[in-house]
């Protein structure tokens, strides 16, 4: 799971407030858009020339993309997405969005799928690394090598299926794989790693501090670690050239400062976490010949994630009363409401994945004091004078944690337990820091319920890893699987382990969508809100200005210009 | 002098170490440089880090590996950007070194002045005024009055002048696009005020009671019935018996200044010590934090020795022995 979420910091509300207060005596009105629309241009129309300079409210820890420390979202879409050459890059189609091949390739990748899954890139012959030499095979088979043998990586995700690369022929990749693995498209030589160059490098940890090649449209032209860093076009590009003499992304971690910025005009663009006081600032106005775009449409799915290995979560019927204890629309209106998202998720797969996911899986769960009695009544418990369910002498007691700092979940948090007591439950709160949470109490199963956000990282499904029982942290295996939650339901191995296997994309769906319902009626996990994506561009900017829920909200810069 | 200088140095040795030793085990108490390999799908990548960076020996035996390389120059890596920490360090404190120097300057002027001058003119309204805008001073959160300075100083006034930039910028030291003094003296303007705002309001009326402390004793008393010029009195006779003990304020807020910008940093997005002591926080990056919290407490340890010194230069009263 990549950390898209910094954690929000620690002077977060005072100076939400202080900012609301300014605010107030400020003009001018924020336009809210729905996803997908900026100022549309034709390409020949827009102006050529000057340097922007976009707000960024995190930093990566390094752009070795491939390495651990390389686990910025934020950074790859700034940086990584805009430098690295990729066979394939997720495109708008309509109301959705598919995976597409790039210039780096000539056309579609050729599959076969017996006796073993086999993909053939052709390379497109003109595509060259800033230095004149040509992408070839042996950049596709060196990014492999790194990836599946090398230390120090993020996720090997796909790559450790891969049997072999072949690169006899220096426009030709033929990937061959040991196990079929269906995501190869916006995982494999692309995704969050792109294609490293074999012949500028050894190891990939050798561009953690930046470099100064590069196999996409832009080029980074500096990283002053902590202020800034900044692109500029790359001559050598084969495709479309950028429009602009150079992008600045300047490190603004505080949004209050962020806001200020952007009323002020130092900053042209931003794209801020959808935390309570980025939202009140935008709600109040002030940013003014600023567009806001808020798009639900993301690959995040924020959950309320239950330990089914612990009591009391391991009876379904405590886990179903709970479910039907929380007013899940009244969360998500009192945290997205403003940016006109009123209703909860109904489903644990991404937003921007619709065509896999069973989109009404969890509409049943609504808040309803009498099943709550039924499910509770069912598993044993009984209500005790005080209005708390109890069982053998026991209180209906749990725990809930999520990442301290972090203000949407607190108030999450609040709600919920102000829910949960209504219902008669009492709740701790026990929030940690996220490496804690993450890296150790998770995956060694020491929570009852957890509060946090499944973010894709590409574009396909990935629920097997969060639910089949073969994920299941244990001792035996060093507690390395992802699912924490120690669900284990046949059918969701079933039905998630074809998704993870079926080339077939009609098929994978269905096995997807089945395997929504079925985690419905399990409820180890209860969908809250899928964290909208929030981008505000300076109406200066022109070209077509849209948040992609998988490449972040630059991947179409290169069509960005300045209005004179 | 020098006898007495070396000697608190020498004092200050072992309480570096036992300070460096403290935190050393606390931060490794609380953090575990290992945390973000726990994520790791490469089931010994824990096991194998622990033992490289002695993580399986004895606390003591793991302070003398990380103190023998901290005497050498080396910090050892960040956990986070496996960047080498010194790097690191320096380039976070250069930042917050050039905030100080002028935030602490400029307040070192401004306090003294206010400080006598309303001193001097007692219950006159110049001193209401200072004593208020001191009052005002305190009151107001760094985060508060930063954002309202960044509000009337730079952002209103762009849009009142219709100008293309802001008369002050609040983002970072430096543009990029336009380096040079008067585009630095830009981006320092508004957050050494907001330092400085802070520092007066304290340090001023800290020089108002001392100084009329020192005007109302015996020896200013005399010197004036001996007719000695009034400003000889104040600057001579008074106002260095009066600097003492702001000097032990001053010496003291110096030194924990340098790890205590963190809203000042935030707000005006300076990478100083303060951003990186929240970052490292946050990452749980234990290499960093260790080297940070030995490297601000040498500089309290060091600000003190100071101000043990500097009582002496303006005190004459004071023998080192």
């Amino acid at each position: 799971m990549r950390p898209v979420l910094k954690l929000s910091r620690l002077v977060c509300l005072p100076l939400a407030l202080v900012l609301l207060a300014a605010a107030c005596g400020s003009s001018g009105s924020t336009k809210n858009g729905a996803s997908g629309t900026g100022t549309t241009v034709a390409p020949k129309d827009v102006p050529t020339g000057g340097t922007l300079v976009l707000a960024a409210d995190q930093e990566g820890d390094c752009t070795d993309w491939m390495g651990s420390c390389g686990g910025s979202s934020w950074f790859f879409w700034s940086i990584g997405n805009l430098t690295m050459p990729k066979a394939y890059s997720v495109q708008k189609a309509g109301d959705g969005w598919v995976a597409k091949p790039t210039t780096l390739l000539t056309g579609e990748a050729e599959v076969t799928a017996t006796p073993k899954q086999v993909v053939t890139y052709h390379i497109n012959p003109q595509a060259k690394w800033s230095d004149g030499t040509p992408i070839t095979s042996t950049d596709f088979k060196f990014t492999w090598e790194q990836v599946a043998k090398g230390n120090d990586i993020y996720d090997r995700t796909g790559y450790e299926k891969v049997e072999s690369v072949d690169d006899s022929k220096p426009d030709t990749a033929v990937v061959t794989f040991s196990d079929t693995f269906a995501d190869w498209k916006t995982t494999l030589f692309g995704g969050n790693y792109g294609v490293y160059p074999a012949h500028l490098m050894k190891d990939h940890s050798e561009i953690a501090n930046g470099y100064n090649w590069s196999g996409g449209p832009w080029k980074l032209d500096h990283w002053t670690k902590g202020t800034e860093w900044v692109l500029v076009p790359n001559p050598a590009y084969w495709g479309e050239k950028p429009k602009l003499d150079k992008v600045i992304f300047k490190l603004i971690t505080d949004s209050s400062a962020e806001f200020q910025a952007l009323k002020a005009g130092e900053v042209l663009g931003g794209y801020p976490q959808p935390q309570v006081d980025v939202i009140d600032q935008i709600s109040a106005g002030g940013l003014t010949d600023t567009k806001a775009q808020y798009s639900p449409e993301t690959g995040n799915a924020e959950a309320l994630w239950m330990n089914a290995g612990k009591a009391p979560f391991d009876d379904i019927n405590f886990r179903t009363a709970i479910a039907y204890a929380i007013d899940r629309d009244a969360i998500v209106e009192r945290l997205f409401g403003k940016l006109g998202v009123h209703k909860a998720l109904q489903t644990v797969t991404a937003p921007v994945l619709a065509p896999f996911a069973s989109t009404n899986a969890f509409a049943r769960y609504t808040k309803n004091p009498a099943k709550v009695n039924e499910f509770m009544t069912k598993a044993g418990w009984a209500k005790g004078p005080d209005g708390i369910w109890a069982k053998n002498g026991q209180p209906a007691t749990f725990e809930i944690k999520t990442t301290t700092g972090n203000k949407r979940r607190e108030l999450t948090e609040q709600v919920l337990q102000q829910d949960l007591k209504d219902a008669g439950f009492t709740v701790t709160l026990n929030n940690q820091k996220s490496s804690d949470l993450f890296g150790d109490q998770l995956p060694k199963g020491d929570f009852q319920v957890a509060l946090y956000s499944n973010v894709l990282t590409s574009f396909y499904p990935s629920n097997c890893n969060l639910l089949c029982s073969k994920n299941i942290p244990t001792a035996d295996n060093k507690f390395s699987g992802d699912n924490w939650t120690r669900t284990n339901v046949p059918e969701l191995d079933t039905d998630y382990g074809n998704v993870e296997k079926n080339l077939n994309q009609t098929e994978a769906q269905a096995a997807n969508k089945k395997g929504d319902d079925a985690l419905a009626d399990n409820v180890s996990i209860l969908p809250l809100d899928p964290l909208p994506n929030i981008l505000l561009t300076s109406s200066k900017i022109v070209g077509s200005v849209a948040d992609n829920p998988i490449e972040g909200p630059f991947w179409q810069m290169t069509g960005w210009g300045l209005a004179k | 002098m020098l006898t007495y200088v070396a000697r608190r140095v020498l004092y200050s040795v072992p309480v570096l170490i036992v300070a460096s030793f403290l935190l050393f085990a606390f931060v490794r108490v609380t953090f575990d440089p290992t945390a973000r390999l726990r994520q790791s799908r490469d089931v010994h990548a824990v096991e194998r880090a622990r033992h490289d960076l002695g993580l399986d020996q004895p606390i003591v035996k793991q302070y003398a590996h990380w103190a023998g390389g901290f005497v050498h120059g080396d910090w050892g890596e960040s956990t986070r950007t496996h960047e080498r920490v010194f790097p690191i360090i320096r380039r976070a404190f250069w930042n917050t070194l050039q905030l100080i120097i002028w935030g602490v300057g400029l307040s070192a002027i401004v306090a003294v002045s206010t400080g006598v001058f309303s001193a001097v003119r007692q219950y006159s309204v110049p001193d209401y005024v200072f004593t208020g805008l001191s009052f005002v001073g305190l009151a107001m959160p760094p985060f508060w009055f930063g954002l309202i300075a960044i509000q009337f100083l730079a952002v209103y006034p762009k849009n009142w002048f219709g100008l293309d930039h802001t008369p002050l910028f609040f983002v970072g030291l430096h543009s990029s696009t336009a380096p040079g003094f008067a585009d630095y003296a830009r981006h320092l303007a508004l957050p050494v005020l907001t330092l400085t705002v802070q520092i007066v309001a304290t340090w001023s009326r800290y020089q108002r009671a001392s100084m009329l402390d020192a005007m109302s004793a015996d020896y200013v008393r005399t010197a004036r019935a001996k007719g000695v010029p009034r400003r000889q009195v104040i600057v001579k006779h008074a106002l260095r018996n009066a600097l003492i003990p702001l000097v032990t304020v001053m010496a003291l807020d110096v030194g924990a200044l340098f790890g205590g910008l963190v809203i000042t940093e935030e707000i005006f997005s300076i990478p100083g010590m303060g951003r990186l002591f929240i970052d490292s926080l946050v990452s749980g990056d234990a290499n960093v934090l260790v080297v940070w919290t030995v490297v601000t407490a040498s500089f309290v340890i060091v600000f003190n020795l100071l101000a043990d010194v500097l009582y002496g230069l303006l005190d004459p009263r004071i023998r080192y022995t």
